[in-house]
């Protein structure tokens, strides 16, 4: 049996999860061991024209070509992974949707906007079939491998629906809330083993919001610790606003 | 078995003593106003005098992530049992923790036993440590009667000023107390003292509530339909840190993570939380407890109701963990205050 042939896409990103998956060391060239690449544009210059088993995807959907090749990938790929923020739920390119995009156009491009056309962002699993996703920014590379190997397991992945204190906790990290500092954890999903937290940092909520989030109890929880709560639930719109998190 | 006494000057020289024998965890520091169990290297880390540790020391009996199995599937299905523990031993264990591995002893000792916790249990040494006072306002060991221990340790310290009393309880104990010279034998006048203190205690460690531990199970008889399990579920954001910090919070759930050949693997146990909105859907996508309020009040019932239904046994310590860690402020001994008299109410 040959090695499933994979291949690595990049759409409006930072092309920074890639760069998770360059650096994985050891892990990557065992996991070369396991699967063909046969597309991977930050580490090789060839190409493929046959059907891959596995298209892994970064970045979010901006524009119609960035469409049509999503399609053609899918129709393409027999596993579709969507990898990133970007991709999973717009990330930080969704915050253009919050402006018109005449301005956006105007802020960026000056007075010949009109010849780069640009639309409001979309994750991927907006405009095709998604099999997988790995949220975050970057990407937890310990958890891109789990859904990775799931993927060429044949077998359902499902990130978690709870919050990432869970994962906090386990680490046994003080609570931000008791030093005083915002966290977006209580209405985050987990899966990063609280990446962020354990080197310090606070939660951004870089990984979406939980499917049922308690926004009014984060703001009891805010005005508690006297954090103003209209601040600090806008910032969800920094990975979230395409994905139409709201500032309630 | 003769209880012993020791200088405190020479307590490091203990530690020192059961470090070169023993893997030796103990409360450090964590942070400003945390501390949390983690295995020493330098006697100077033990932090004796601490409040509650972020984690219970469950997590040496139970590990947030515990590898049960490790599989290959390259020829039949084969499958190998894995446990990886060394002997050890946990120093500076309050009577509440304590308390709460008494609990998990009767849930994972019961049969069908859970040998991985057995193998674990069997390894574990513990050396309790006396508080003399309140650690803070979050603690019910007043209510739950958890101040002073009964049994569950292999050694138990009660600071006498100058001295450490060593209650020694077995022989595991007394084998720990023998590897280092500079104990005395406990005289009399040690036990009176000893007595005189728990009787003390008595005084300093008062019902915290306006509930008595008698008429719990009452409250929780009628409690089930209350209005305030509502109230609480404004609150609660099902962050699940009350459940994560409890002693006596056993739930898992299992996952198999596979090697990149895919062939070979581990089965993994992972803590999980009846307060995770996940916890309890089934095949086919029902979920028991869709409700928030549903969950915060299973939490309180598998604390003061269903426990008592199985072991006899309430299964809160009065550690007082899932009130500090709430950053919604919810308060145990206040809900079940507010139980209590919303008889009537609903």
């Amino acid at each position: 049996m040959s090695a499933p042939k994979v291949a690595f896409f990049d759409l409006a990103c930072c092309e920074g999860c890639q760069l998770q998956v360059a650096n994985l060391g050891e892990e990557l060239l065992d996991l070369l061991g396991h699967i063909e690449v046969v597309e991977f544009r930050e580490l090789m210059s060839e190409k493929w024209d046959g059907e891959y088993d596995l298209a892994i995807i970064e970045g979010s959907v901006t524009n119609v070509e960035a469409e049509e090749k999503v399609k053609e990938i899918r129709s393409r790929s027999k596993m579709v992974m969507a990898y990133g923020a970007c991709a999973v739920n717009g990330g930080i390119n969704g915050i253009k949707n919050k402006t018109p995009m005449e301005e956006n156009g105007r802020i960026v491009y000056g007075d010949r906007f009109k010849d780069y056309p640009s639309m409001p962002t979309k994750a991927v699993g907006d405009v095709i079939d998604v099999d997988y996703i790995v949220p975050g920014c970057p990407i937890y590379p310990p958890e891109f491998l789990k859904v990775l190997k799931s993927a060429l397991a044949g077998l359902e992945y499902v990130i978690p629906d709870h919050a990432v204190c869970v994962e906090c906790r386990f680490n046994e990290n003080e609570c931000m809330y008791e030093k005083g500092i915002n966290c977006m954890g209580p209405i985050t999903r987990a899966g990063c083993n609280s990446w962020c937290l354990n080197n310090g940092n606070r939660c951004y909520g870089c990984r979406g919001l939980l499917s049922n989030p308690n926004i009014h109890g984060a703001r009891d929880v805010m005005k508690k610790y006297d954090l103003d709560p209209d601040v600090i639930l806008k910032s969800i719109d920094m990975y979230n606003a395409a994905a139409g998190g709201k500032d309630e | 078995m003769k209880d012993v006494l020791l200088k405190k000057e020479l307590f490091n020289g203990f530690v020192e003593a059961l470090m070169n024998s023993y893997k030796v965890a103990a409360p450090t520091r964590r942070g400003d106003k945390s501390f949390a169990f983690n295995f020493i290297t330098d006697p100077a880390e033990v932090c004796l005098d601490h409040i509650p540790t972020i984690l219970p020391p469950k997590k040496y009996f139970l590990p947030q992530h515990e590898t049960l199995l490790e599989y290959n599937t390259t020829e039949g299905q084969n499958m190998q049992a894995f446990v990886e523990i060394e002997p050890m031993v946990i120093l500076g264990v309050h009577s509440c923790d304590i308390a709460g591995i008494q609990c998990l002893n009767h849930v994972f000792m019961d049969r069908p036993k859970d040998y991985h916790y057995q193998a674990r249990h069997d390894k574990i040494l513990l050396i309790g440590y006396e508080c003399l006072r309140k650690c803070d306002q979050y603690a019910s060991c007043g209510l739950m009667q958890t101040h002073t221990p009964t049994g569950g340790y292999d050694i138990f310290m009660t600071d006498m000023g100058d001295h450490y009393y060593f209650s020694i309880n077995t022989f595991d104990g007394k084998s720990l107390v023998q590897l280092f010279d500079g104990f005395e034998l406990a005289d009399t006048a040690a036990e009176k003292t000893l007595k005189k203190l728990r009787s003390d205690k008595k005084k300093l460690f008062r019902n915290e509530t306006d509930v008595s531990l008698a008429e719990i199970p009452s409250i929780f008889e009628w409690g089930f339909d209350s209005h305030v399990w509502d109230r609480t579920a404004e609150k609660c954001l099902s962050c699940g840190n009350c459940t994560n910090v409890c002693p006596t919070c056993y739930c898992f759930d299992v996952n198999d993570e596979p090697e990149l050949n895919l062939a070979k693997g581990r089965r993994v146990r992972v803590w999980d939380s009846c307060q995770n909105e996940t916890f309890a859907i089934i095949a086919g996508g029902e979920n028991f407890r869709p409700k928030r309020a549903q969950r915060t009040r299973h939490r309180f019932f598998r604390k003061f109701k269903y426990p008592v239904m199985r072991y006899g046994k309430f299964f809160c310590t009065g550690c007082g963990r899932c009130s500090r860690q709430c950053m919604a402020s919810i308060n145990l001994k206040e809900t079940i205050s507010n139980l209590k008299r919303s008889w009537g109410e609903i």
